[in-house]
């Protein structure tokens, strides 16, 4: 396998359109990559050109230190796995799979080998002389995997492959692909928009937007400590709540004032808007809805921390519980225990886990207190 | 004599292709030699004439006269009323496992026709059954397997791959129609929507428009516009810094964010675009001529080289 490095790559279209704009990314051997971000973010050119697909305007793209730059796809050592995949309908799983040995003259025994070794990793071994017609939508699935493994590549890219299956079949799938990369110690990168994908699969995050990398750590740091407004809202479900609020510094006192709402801010977030220099100035309050609390313990305990509101939905999903309501005229979500007795039109009264708040510079949308 | 053998296999080919047995009576050498000429001439002939390729490819540019299409599709058990869709391939590295790869991901049994028109072109001539498909899908179906075209490719040949697709057609009457609206779309996409890999005839906005305006007509719109100040070529900076306040739908606040830059220097920027085109971008109908205006300017820079290259 392989480790990847990407300085400074640019991507420009001849009609001036900036695709994606000074990526810096070093992989190492067996990392499982994910490229996540909304549509047109740049992720999946950003595979393309990695693959020899797409022409590197600028930067440098080097595979175990070798400058790749120029080299051809087919000299790259790389194996793509794609949303629109289709498999051969006259051939068999196995012709399928063996068929893009075949064309490059791989002797027989050699493909027959590669074809059941990667069927076993796939559990396709019953299904060898089945054709794709007979084959459920998982099993095609792991039958373009296979045309993949086959080839014995340094290096896995994958753009959006689970895009194309249904809620039901992309969950089990997921457990799949992470079993393949825990049995095939590959180094995979993996593009996709949806975050619970990334989150689930990936050593390491490349959050993008508009081209331009946001940020780059592993799930649980892009969860805890997002480094902008953008990072924060776009990973995790249902996303993090925000609000604009007012600091104010009092000495060593810090609050956030939320229309009628004032919050203490703790010695944990403090300093940071203190050395910031925010007093007077409004910030952009972050707070995931698993920290928005309804039990009378925790509000008991956090009088500083109190927000009221009027409940608009209420959404049971059998494990917890999801509450909207509105405060100063922004919506939010607060994740509660299903035993909760708030319903629809109640009044609610809330306490948020100040330790857990997220504070942004409302102009340059970065984080204050990360 | 020296041909007799090669006589011999000339009109076996001959009975092969036509059913038509013949004999040769020569005298000398080169009455045998004449003879073999004319075998192969007729062979080439017959060739020619009941070759899938041949027919689909003078369908496409308007080469079959049009009494001569159902005779002649028929001989070659070609459908002549059937919905169908023409798929333009373009290829940047010509690699010959690419016919392969779309001989086997439309066996004969789709019906499909692979037709090479040139050496990084395919033509998939692909037939659309309504029964099995609904026909308010047929755009959709379209789409999904021009993806399913460049994915493959991409991924089994690691070929660079752009896709365009023509509407449906009912008959092989309205090939060469096809053919035109594949090829514009390609064309077209190429030009104005590089980023894209797949283009239908029936999506391709502006630039369908622009793409159809003559060069003089192009070059006054560019007078208009920028009067005397028309700009040869916008430098890399300025074309960045431009496209990203588009792409973010003139908001100066996100694209000084992206483009690391203060919104102050974003501001004197866009006033120094001003002063050199006349246009403030910032004002939506400024910012739209600019856009059609830098469209344009590809146009026509595609078109000096597409004449360069020609002389």
């Amino acid at each position: 396998m392989a480790s990847l490095s990407l300085q400074g790559i640019q991507k420009i279209y001849p009609n001036g359109f900036h695709a994606v704009k000074d990526f810096n990314l070093e992989i190492a051997d067996k990392e499982f990559i994910i490229f996540v971000g909304p549509s047109g973010c740049g992720k999946s050119t950003t595979l393309r050109m990695i693959a020899g697909l797409e022409d590197i305007s600028g930067g440098t793209f080097k595979i175990d230190g070798k400058v790749m730059n120029d080299v051809e796809p087919k000299d790259r050592d790389i194996a793509m796995v794609f949303q629109n995949y289709a498999l051969y309908p006259h051939m068999t799983v196995y012709d399928n799979m063996a068929f893009g040995l075949k064309l490059r003259k791989v002797p027989k025994d050699e493909i027959d080998k590669k074809v059941r070794e990667a069927a076993k990793i796939l559990d396709l071994e019953k299904l060898l002389d089945r054709k794709p017609k007979a084959l459920s939508g998982g099993q095609r699935q792991r039958v373009a995997m296979g045309r993949a493994i086959v080839r014995n590549p340094k290096v896995f890219l994958m753009d959006e492959p689970l895009s194309n299956l249904d809620a039901k079949l992309r969950v089990q799938m997921r457990i799949e692909i992470s079993k393949l990369h825990e049995n095939l110690g590959a180094t995979i990168i993996y593009v996709t928009h949806d975050q619970t994908e990334a989150m689930t699969l990936g050593t390491r995050i490349v959050v993008m937007k508009d081209g331009v990398v946001q940020q780059v750590d592993t799930p649980q740091a892009l969860y805890n400590t997002p480094c902008n407004l953008f990072v924060a809202g776009f990973i995790g479900s249902p996303q993090m709540n925000f609000m604009d609020a007012k600091c104010t510094i009092k000495g060593n006192d810090v609050t956030l004032t939320v229309g009628k709402h004032v919050l203490k801010v703790p010695a944990s977030k403090k300093q940071a808007l203190i050395d910031g220099g925010y007093d007077g100035k409004t910030v952009v309050l972050g707070i995931r809805p698993e920290d928005v609390h309804d039990s009378q313990a925790f509000i008991s305990n956090s009088p500083d921390s109190v927000i009221e509101s009027t409940i608009k939905v209420y959404e049971l999903l059998g494990a917890e519980v999801f509450l909207y309501f509105d405060v100063e005229g922004t919506q939010m979500t607060a994740r509660v225990n299903p035993r909760t007795t708030l319903r629809t039109g109640d009044h609610a009264v809330f306490a948020l886990d100040m330790e857990k708040i997220h504070l942004f510079d409302k102009d340059t949308e970065l984080t204050i207190t990360n | 004599m020296a041909n007799t053998s090669e006589l011999e296999k000339g009109l076996n080919e001959l009975k092969r292709l036509t059913g038509i047995t013949l004999a040769v009576t020569a005298e000398d050498s080169e009455q045998e030699q004449m003879a073999l000429e004319q075998i192969r001439c007729l062979c080439l002939a017959y060739r020619e004439k009941y070759n899938k390729n041949d027919f689909l490819m003078g369908l496409m540019t308007g080469g079959v006269p049009s009494y001569d299409v159902q005779q002649r599709a028929a001989r070659l058990h070609i459908a002549p009323e059937e919905n169908r869709i023409l798929f333009l391939i373009e290829i940047k590295e010509p690699d010959e496992i690419i016919g392969e790869i779309l001989k086997n991901l439309f066996p004969s049994q789709t019906k499909a026709y692979i037709v090479p028109v040139s050496k990084e072109r395919l033509a998939v001539l692909y037939p659309f059954h309504e029964t099995k498909d609904s026909k308010d899908s047929a755009d959709e179906h379209a789409r999904h397997l021009a993806h399913a075209i460049v994915d493959t490719l991409n991924a089994e040949a690691l070929a660079h791959v752009q896709v365009s697709f023509s509407q449906m057609i009912p008959s092989l009457l309205e090939l060469s129609g096809a053919f035109r609206e594949a090829s514009l779309a390609l064309k077209v996409g190429k030009l104005f929507y590089p980023e894209q890999t797949v283009f239908p005839y029936n999506e391709l906005g502006i630039g369908r428009l622009i793409y159809q305006l003559p060069v003089s007509l192009c070059e006054s719109f560019l007078q208009e516009v920028f009067l005397d100040k028309i700009p040869d070529k916008l430098d890399d900076e300025t074309l960045l810094t431009i496209n990203r306040f588009l792409q973010n739908n003139l908001n100066i606040a996100e694209t000084s964010r992206q483009l690391h830059m203060h919104r102050n220097t974003l501001i004197y920027r866009l006033e120094q675009i001003e002063k050199r085109t006349g246009l403030d971008l910032r004002q939506f109908e400024d910012a739209m001529t600019f856009k059609i205006a830098t469209m344009v300017m590809n146009y026509l820079h595609a078109e000096k080289e597409k004449n360069c290259t020609a002389v």
